[in-house]
């Protein structure tokens, strides 16, 4: 009798695990969307020659329900020259975003100017109208201590560091970092350290003061998003696109590991960090964001092969924590290319996405290259590259009928208008703040 | 007289107040000091006390160094992920026993981390035997340790463990890592901690400048702090500093000390004020009367001289008249002569003082012989002096004609004379001698009388100061004599002293006298 019982039971447990580990599974395979494809599936034969390989990565739409619950601090800068509309304005941002979240989240409320005031200890968000006041009476002054603010939002966030939540520091600033570590490379090194605990830093720059070298650098080290906010009446709007993005995580600590095949070469990571060690390219990635697209985009080198034969370029597997399984899921894929010595075949063949996203990266390397001779002073050698840059655009816009690479030839275009001082200043933030949505697809809405 | 007065009543008022306030203040400054110390002391203490949070914090990342870095196998891909994975370490080398580079493989490919770590390193690499130097001289019972390293812009620090083998790996903790986690273990500015009202602790770097600081309290551009501290090995690259402001002494100190003395010092400097505005009324109060009585005594005499006069001219004319027989009348004649001729004395003296006393004493020197003069004093004074049995000499030596006020010397000496009347009757002779040398006339004065009381010979000369003692009870006198005497000596371009003598009292007068031929106006003005 008691045996009886406990196989009926043992076989009930069996069942229903079973059934569980099915929804699992059903759950983890919706969460990223992993689309490899080369730019060019086949190739001519005979010749050495470089190729694009594109690891797209979507999110699934996310489900509100179940959305994976974040640890956010919002750090804002309440310097002098914060005072009056800024940071009228940036506390009511602050207030509005935190209406947004739910009693499982996380929230602290961190404001610097030469020293650190910590207004809301990281908590869970019960009490609004305590939160809100002691946002409310905050008041500008001072100097910025920018280095000191992060550290202290990293603090609030460590206090309930947890891989399944979204861990995040979202920081505000309208001016030059001027008390303590304040070089773009400091504050870039703060950032990657920053990642290696799942920590990102989303940085925005307010008005036309700030160092955007900096912010962006601290963003992409960390792998947070960056806003240039040119005037105080979009910083709403931007916090918002911030929210969006930080309440919509599908999955984190996303691993992209591209080993190439006999005869190609990883070359290099387009617009993105990659440690390149022997045959294999490893990309890192925060997080992904339900419904957009973030990829990696490795330029290999292949050796020349004979017409006919299909050759294995890469296999890519993709690991990545699932937030509504909490399990680490892993995708396998791979690409090969065919050899051919029809250019026609070639031609035809070629993936015009794919073919738009390397020019695009390559663009912005080449836009990159512009800045530099700018901020060197050569203002004609810079147009010129840049209207090179344009025409570059131009060719493959049409080529590959690409709205997207149209519109950065306009871009790159009004850039070469704006390079004259006194309206460079601002331009340069929006070229910095355009750059770094490019390469890393910031906000991206897959299609 | 008057502004003499209010300065010594200032300094009596000023002084003590002074002093007191001089030694209020040196107590002050010195319990200040004892204050201040121990102030510095509690904020050094504070610095301490933060330093033991951070070392305490620095101690847990090199345990947790030690567990990451204490491996069997140094294998690229492991040590990658290592360095991947922690958030400390920036980058990871592995030396073998000889010092030689094991990683970053160096025949292998490298990661972008790898090769900028290397590049920047280099001058570690160029001197490899820094680890084991370094551990050596700790001693070979040292297997790990911190290693500074100053790069880019300020102190590196590299983690470096020893193994069996003699293999050392090394871990570089990211600098901007590091001060973060520093910056992570201090406070946040809380406006509430009553504690940091009013001070600021600064973390600052090799440069100075601060990295972190809380505390409510804005030093001035360079302020010196009241407090700082080196941290610990291995961030010993960094300091911190304490900010107050000066009030926080006062504050300790005890405003209520330095109020009361403050109080106390204008308590006395009020009662001092009183007091030296109490003696200053009543002094010229007394002042004022006495003004008032010589006012009046002068009044009274000018108003008794002119009837004086005339009871002695009549007197005289009806001396002349008696008849020679008429020893009686005669002798009741000589007694009205001499007796107004005193009165007379007595109002010369009183005048003279009153002029003294407004500063109007003025000399009229004329042509004169002295010893003419010194005559026929002593003939006024010859009956009365006679008749009391003093028999005058007269050494006569000044018989020359000088310019000289005779009426002045004629009341010096009526003064000395009419005193030996007085007080020296009993010695029974006056010697007078003159003396004429160069421009001074010397007259000396010497009785046998009982002489000066030994200590006394300068108070005689005193206004208003009579000796007493036997020697002057029962006589009638107003004690200002001697005092006038002197004054016209004096005034005289001379002097008059008393001169030692065996017995007896013998005054010296001297008294310039320029030869007439010389000058006709007044030696002294």
């Amino acid at each position: 009798m008691i045996r009886r019982t406990i196989r009926v039971a043992v076989a009930l447990g069996a069942a229903l695990g079973m059934m569980l580990a099915v929804r699992q599974t059903a759950q983890a395979a919706e969460q990223v969307k992993v689309d490899v494809a080369l730019a060019k599936p086949y190739m001519l034969a005979g010749q050495k020659q470089t190729g694009y390989l594109k690891v797209g990565l979507t999110g699934v739409p996310i489900n509100d329900v179940r959305r994976t619950p974040v640890n956010v601090a919002i750090v804002l800068d309440k310097s002098g020259s914060m005072q009056g509309e800024k940071l009228r304005k940036a506390k009511e941002a602050a207030i509005v975003s935190i209406d947004r979240l739910g009693p499982n989240d996380i929230v602290s409320v961190i404001a610097y100017d030469q020293t650190v005031e910590v207004l809301v200890p990281a908590t869970k968000v019960s009490d609004r109208n305590a939160l809100r006041a002691s946002i409310e009476r905050l008041s500008a002054g001072g100097s910025t201590a920018l280095f000191a603010g992060v550290s202290k939002g990293a603090s609030e966030v460590r206090k309930f560091l947890d891989r399944g939540r979204v861990n995040r520091i979202i920081l505000l600033s309208d001016g030059q970092a001027n008390v303590g570590p304040s070089s773009p490379g400091d504050l870039g090194n703060l950032g990657a350290s920053l990642i290696k605990e799942g920590i990102s830093v989303t940085t925005l720059g307010l008005g036309v003061d700030y160092n955007e070298d900096l912010m962006v650098q601290l963003a992409r080290k960390s792998d947070g998003n960056h806003y240039f906010i040119e005037h105080t009446t979009d910083l709403a709007q931007r916090f918002g696109y911030e929210f969006d993005d930080v309440l919509s995580v599908v999955a984190q600590e996303v691993t992209v590991r591209i080993t190439c095949g006999a005869g190609v070469r990883p070359v290099r990571v387009l617009g993105r960090e990659g440690d390149i060690t022997g045959q294999t390219a490893t990309t890192y990635l925060n997080q992904v964001y339900g419904e957009q697209e973030k990829y990696v985009l490795l330029e290999v080198e292949v050796e020349p092969q004979r017409a006919g034969t299909e050759r294995s370029i890469a296999d890519v597997t993709v690991g990545y924590l699932n937030m509504a399984s909490k399990a680490t899921d892993r995708i396998s894929r791979s690409a090969s290319a065919r050899f051919t010595g029809s250019a026609g075949q070639v031609e035809s063949s070629t993936n015009a996405a794919v073919m738009a996203s390397a020019i695009e990266q390559v663009a912005v390397e080449r836009n990159k290259v512009a800045v530099a001779l700018r901020d060197q002073g050569k203002i004609e050698e810079a147009r010129r590259a840049l209207l090179d840059n344009a025409a570059f655009l131009n060719e493959n816009a049409v080529k590959y009928n690409s709205k997207e690479l149209g519109e950065y030839e306009n871009k790159n275009k009004k850039d070469a208008d704006s390079l004259a001082p006194g309206v460079w200043e601002t331009q340069r933030k929006v070229i910095r703040d355009e750059q770094n949505a490019r390469q890393s697809q910031q906000g991206q809405i897959k299609k | 007289m008057k502004p003499k007065l209010i300065l010594i009543l200032t300094l009596i008022v000023l002084l003590p107040i002074g002093a007191l306030g001089w030694l209020g203040l040196r107590m002050a400054s010195q319990e200040r000091e004892i204050v201040e110390n121990r102030f510095r002391e509690a904020l050094a203490g504070r610095l301490r006390d933060i330093n033991a949070t951070i070392i305490r914090a620095v101690e847990k990342r090199e345990t947790e160094l030690l567990r990451l870095l204490d491996r069997d196998s140094y294998d690229a891909a492991e040590l990658r992920e290592v360095v991947r994975k922690s958030p400390f370490i920036h980058a990871i080398f592995v030396l073998d026993p000889s010092g030689n580079r094991q990683h970053p493989p160096p025949d292998g490919p490298l990661t972008d981390n790898e090769k900028e770590f290397l590049e920047r390193s280099g001058q570690i690499w160029r001197d490899k035997q820094v680890f084991f130097t370094t551990s050596e001289s700790v001693g070979k019972s040292s297997s790990h340790g911190w290693y500074t390293w100053y790069w880019g812009n300020g102190a590196n620090l590299l983690f470096w463990l020893r193994d069996a083998s003699g293999r050392v790996i090394g871990a570089e903790y990211d600098r901007s890592r590091m001060l973060s986690d520093v910056v992570g273990e201090l406070p946040n500015s809380d406006p509430s901690d009553p504690n940091l009202q009013r001070g600021r602790i600064a973390l600052t770097g090799g440069d100075g400048l601060p990295i972190y600081q809380w505390g409510t309290y804005e030093p001035a551009g360079a302020e010196e702090p009241r407090a700082s501290l080196e941290l610990n090995h291995p961030l010993d690259s960094l300091s911190l500093l304490y900010f107050a402001p000066a009030v926080d002494l006062a504050g300790t100190f005890g405003r209520g000390t330095l109020f009361n003395l403050a109080m106390g010092i204008i308590a006395l400097m009020l009662a001092l004020v009183g007091l030296a505005t109490y003696l200053y009324r009543e002094n010229t109060r007394e002042m004022r009367e006495a003004a008032e009585r010589v006012s009046f005594v002068n009044q009274v005499s000018h108003e008794l001289k002119t009837p004086l006069t005339n009871i002695r001219m009549y007197a005289e004319l009806l001396q002349q008249n008696v008849p020679e027989n008429d020893a009686k009348l005669t002798q009741q004649l000589r007694v009205i002569v001499s007796e107004s001729q005193r009165l007379s004395r007595l109002i010369g003296n009183v005048l003279t003082f009153a002029r003294k006393q407004n500063d109007r004493l003025a000399l009229h020197s004329v042509p004169g012989n002295v010893d003419q003069c010194i005559q026929s004093v002593l003939d006024y004074f010859e009956v009365v002096l006679r008749s009391r049995g003093v028999k005058i000499i007269f050494n006569a030596g000044a018989n020359v004609t000088v310019t000289f006020d005779r009426d002045a010397l004629e009341q010096i000496l009526g003064n000395l004379f009419s005193n030996v009347e007085k007080y020296a009757a009993g010695g029974g002779s006056m010697e007078v001698t003159s003396e004429q040398r160069d421009s001074t006339t010397t007259i000396t004065v010497r009785d046998r009388g009982p002489g000066i009381p030994k200590g006394q010979e300068a108070s005689i000369f005193r206004p208003f100061h009579r000796l007493s003692n036997k020697l002057s009870d029962g006589i009638t006198g107003t004690g200002i004599g001697l005092s006038i005497a002197r004054d016209l000596a004096r005034k005289h371009g001379g002097d008059l002293v008393v001169v030692a003598s065996e017995t007896g009292a013998c005054f010296e007068l001297r008294i310039h006298s320029p030869a007439a031929s010389n000058t006709l106006k007044e030696p002294t003005a």
